[in-house]
């Protein structure tokens, strides 16, 4: 297929499925699609695809094409949004009032003095500090689809972008088949529906610390999100910073999990519900069990 | 030979309940290989060469022919 | 942060977040897939040799609306039966264009070497659902050759049942054709013309109209194994000579030389053909598909009658052997025909047409394909998949043909036909 090959997706026929896989969010990105044809999974394939690369390209904040590059850019001079970055901003800042600061969508600055390399460079107290100016959504002016920033300040969608990405691969798949499609944005998942006859989708999950031993998802609809990476942390003095930070101090969140994931109805529920988790350190175990939701902490 | 064929048809649809597979279940139907018509040109050919030599034409659709070849 | 249940909280505001119209898919950038191929086939004996180019080329438009067009070129050169047969004496003939002669040697088969033709073939289907188990498919055909024009309209209407495993079509198909022979349309069993006279002819062009009816069902069996079974019944109205060909008029059916005394001496004692106006076939085709652990199996019969007379009974089977990265596919195919009723050797004078020219019989040819007759066919086809969806095939086929010509005197049979078929195939998207 030449749109396949132009945008170097890869489709193949699986036992009783279609697999497609592609590259983006510096992920590698999976659709498995119960479809009987090619051509229907070609054009599923090629949606998601589209959907996602458009995701990445307006939301990430390595470019500077986008409407987070004008926000992070507008020197304290207010930037209209649009309805989409609109309503991701608004889902932020429920999430700020909900997790009481910890979910925060101006921390990205943080990555400036934290490089989480696998090194002992756990950053000197003051610099961790100086960040803090620079940091808290309490000090951004978001009213009327309008954001006012102070210079020096950035925000970063990263933190939901890729469930969001997922979420929405989800609803164009359902728009285009009723058969069951399953989209896996690099362990950030969610299905359309449930397969015929009562199978699953299994899924492949790394379980940290156990020789990359692969475990399964069996995932019959609904979603899963995995936050925690087992190869981002800092090591000092026999101390493991992870890469997780709390935006409050600027400082990696004691004892978190290496893994959380979580299953939910959405991958954007899913995912918030682990980076949550994650947030709260040891606590990650007690406040899943309170969510009432279904997870597995490494 | 109209009666045996309506008695095949026949059968052929009461059939239809016992056969069949459900949707995850076409994978190998779902092949190129596994079409009634898996190569559209050597059956193009086919149909015109024999039109042109034999008495005998049809059977897979309708049209086709059209050739003064016959 | 206190310890507290925000799962409904959550909630709600991922479905705000997400609440927006589903995002129209973006509509399909659909891609041609398209097949294209060469065919040369080439008869023994300096008989027919043609090429043929053709491309195909079908896109989904999204919605299960699929287009689909075809374009075949078909040159043709060779020598073709005219009907007559070796005497034991030379025949001399006039050339279809009706100009010349042409003298073929005792002991030999009459063959017409001015055969020429070009052909150009267009087709187009039009898929278009009705809803998630139905659709139409319109079709639409035109060719053209210097003697002959075709133009046909099909419609195939399709219904699924039983989670798709069944399907039930109903098509239809109209052909109205016009033929232009080359030098008139021949007056019916009146003589062949001598060159350049002008005489025994009727007007330039005639027409015939085609009217087909089918109905079929297919038929997933497992998931393995896939049938088809089609009725047929196909009504042709018209014209339906073949305007190049000749019967011998004899008066001694045991020599079976031209008749010496047929009209006036300046005549040739040949005559053209007369077939019915009007012609009724009945075709019952089955189809089966099977996959086996690797390789696919292809067979189907064709069972065909027609109220000329003519029953035949076809076999086709083809083994797709897989190997490691391609494939190879043998093909037989077996076909066996009896003669039409009004298929005969020649005419003899006096019973079968009068000396005054007249015709006391309806109908008569000697078109070999109207014989009692067999064709075997031996094929291999080697496919290799060339990455993304493209597959390059090469084709090729014998072909042997013989006429049972029981009966006939010693010397006269129809020879056989060998023919060798080459055929490449390059599909790909686009």
């Amino acid at each position: 297929m030449k749109n396949l090959k132009t945008k170097s997706l890869k489709l193949r026929h699986e036992a009783n499925y279609w697999q497609g896989s592609f590259s983006a969010m510096a992920s590698p990105c999976e659709v498995l699609m119960e479809v009987k044809d090619r051509a229907m999974a070609a054009r599923i394939l090629e949606a998601v695809a589209d959907e996602a690369r458009r995701i990445e390209q307006k939301f990430s904040r390595y470019r500077d094409d986008n409407i987070i590059y004008k926000i992070n850019n507008a020197k304290g001079q207010p930037v209209s949004v649009d309805d989409e970055t609109a309503r991701l901003i608004d889902f932020s800042d429920r999430l700020y009032q909900m997790s009481e600061g910890l979910f925060d969508i101006t921390s990205g600055v943080l990555r400036k003095v934290w490089k989480f390399d696998g090194s002992d460079k756990v950053p000197e107290f003051l610099a961790v500090s100086a960040m803090l100016d620079k940091i808290g959504w309490t000090k951004v002016q978001w009213k009327d689809q309008t954001l006012t920033m102070p210079e020096g300040m950035e925000i970063d969608l990263g933190g939901v972008g890729k469930e969001y990405a997922v979420d929405r691969c989800v609803q164009i798949a359902r728009s285009l088949t009723d058969e069951s499609v399953l989209v896996n944005f690099g362990g950030d998942l969610a299905t359309t529906g449930e397969r015929r006859n009562k199978l699953c989708w299994s899924v492949g999950r790394l379980i940290t610390g156990k020789d990359n031993a692969v475990a399964l998802f069996k995932l019959y609809r609904g979603a899963i999100a995995t936050s925690g990476d087992a190869h981002r942390y800092l090591l000092k003095d026999g101390v493991r910073y992870s890469h997780v930070l709390n935006p409050k101090t600027g400082w990696s969140v004691p004892d978190a999990p290496h893994t959380v994931s979580v299953a939910a109805p959405t991958c954007v529920e899913a995912g918030m519900m682990s980076t949550l988790a994650m947030l709260q350190g040891e606590k990650a175990r007690a406040f899943l069990e309170l969510q009432e939701v279904d997870f597995w902490v490494d | 030979m109209k009666r045996i064929a309506t008695v095949i048809l026949l059968m052929a649809l009461a059939g239809c309940s016992s056969m069949g597979v459900e949707p995850w279940e076409r994978d190998l139907l779902a092949k190129d290989s596994m079409q009634l018509v898996p190569d559209y040109f050597d059956n193009f050919y086919d149909e015109h060469i024999y039109f042109s030599k034999e008495a005998s034409s049809g059977g897979q659709g309708v049209g086709g022919g059209g050739c003064g070849c016959n | 942060m206190q310890l507290k249940k925000i799962k409904g909280q959550m909630a709600v505001a991922t479905c705000a977040l997400l609440q927006a119209a589903s995002p129209a898919a973006n509509a399909a950038e659909a891609e041609w897939d398209v097949d294209t191929s060469l065919l040369y086939y080439s008869e023994a004996d300096g008989r027919v040799q043609a090429a043929e180019p053709a491309i195909h080329a079908g896109r989904d438009l999204g919605d299960d609306e699929r287009i689909d067009f075809r374009v075949v070129f078909d040159a043709l050169t060779g020598a073709t039966p005219n009907g007559g047969y070796a005497t034991s004496a030379a025949q001399t003939f006039t050339t279809p264009s009706g100009d010349s002669t042409y003298v073929t040697a005792a002991g030999d088969s009459p063959l017409d070497d001015t055969f020429r033709d070009a052909r150009v073939s267009l087709g187009a289907d039009w898929t278009m659902s009705l809803d998630r188990m139905s659709k139409v498919v319109w079709g639409a055909s035109l060719s053209g050759e210097i003697d002959y024009i075709s133009m046909g309209l099909t419609a195939a209407y399709s219904q699924d049942f039983n989670n798709r495993n069944t399907t039930l079509t109903a098509s239809l198909g109209f052909n109205n054709d016009i033929i232009n022979p080359y030098d008139g349309v021949p007056i019916e069993f009146s003589p062949m013309r001598v060159a350049n006279t002008g005489i025994n002819r009727d007007g330039d062009s005639e027409t015939k109209t085609i009217t087909d009816f089918m109905i079929g069902v297919t038929q997933v069996v497992n998931r393995k194994t896939l049938i088809q079974l089609n009725l047929s019944l196909s009504l042709v109205d018209g014209y339906q000579n073949d305007p190049y060909k000749i019967m011998t008029v004899v008066d001694d059916p045991v020599t079976g030389l031209p008749a010496s005394s047929f009209l006036t001496a300046d005549d040739l004692s040949y005559v053209y053909e007369k077939r019915p106006d009007s012609r009724q076939k009945n075709i019952l085709f089955f189809k089966a598909v099977h996959h086996l652990e690797e390789d696919v199996i292809n067979f189907s019969y064709r069972y065909y009658s027609d109220d000329w007379g003519i029953k035949s009974h076809t076999l086709d089977l083809k083994y797709r052997y897989e190997l490691a990265n391609s494939y190879l596919q043998p093909h037989v195919r077996y076909y066996t025909q009896d003669a039409a009723d009004f298929y005969r050797h020649n005419l003899v004078l006096g019973t079968d047409i009068d000396t005054a020219g007249n015709a006391l019989i309806d109908y008569a040819s000697h078109d070999y394909r109207l014989a009692e007759l067999d064709t075997v066919t031996l094929g291999l086809k080697y496919g290799i998949p060339m990455g993304d969806d493209s597959e390059f095939s090469v084709r090729g086929e014998v072909i042997s043909q013989s006429v049972n010509d029981s009966g006939v005197p010693a010397g006269q049979e129809t020879p056989d036909l060998d023919a060798l078929m080459l055929q490449v195939n390059y599909s790909f998207l686009w």
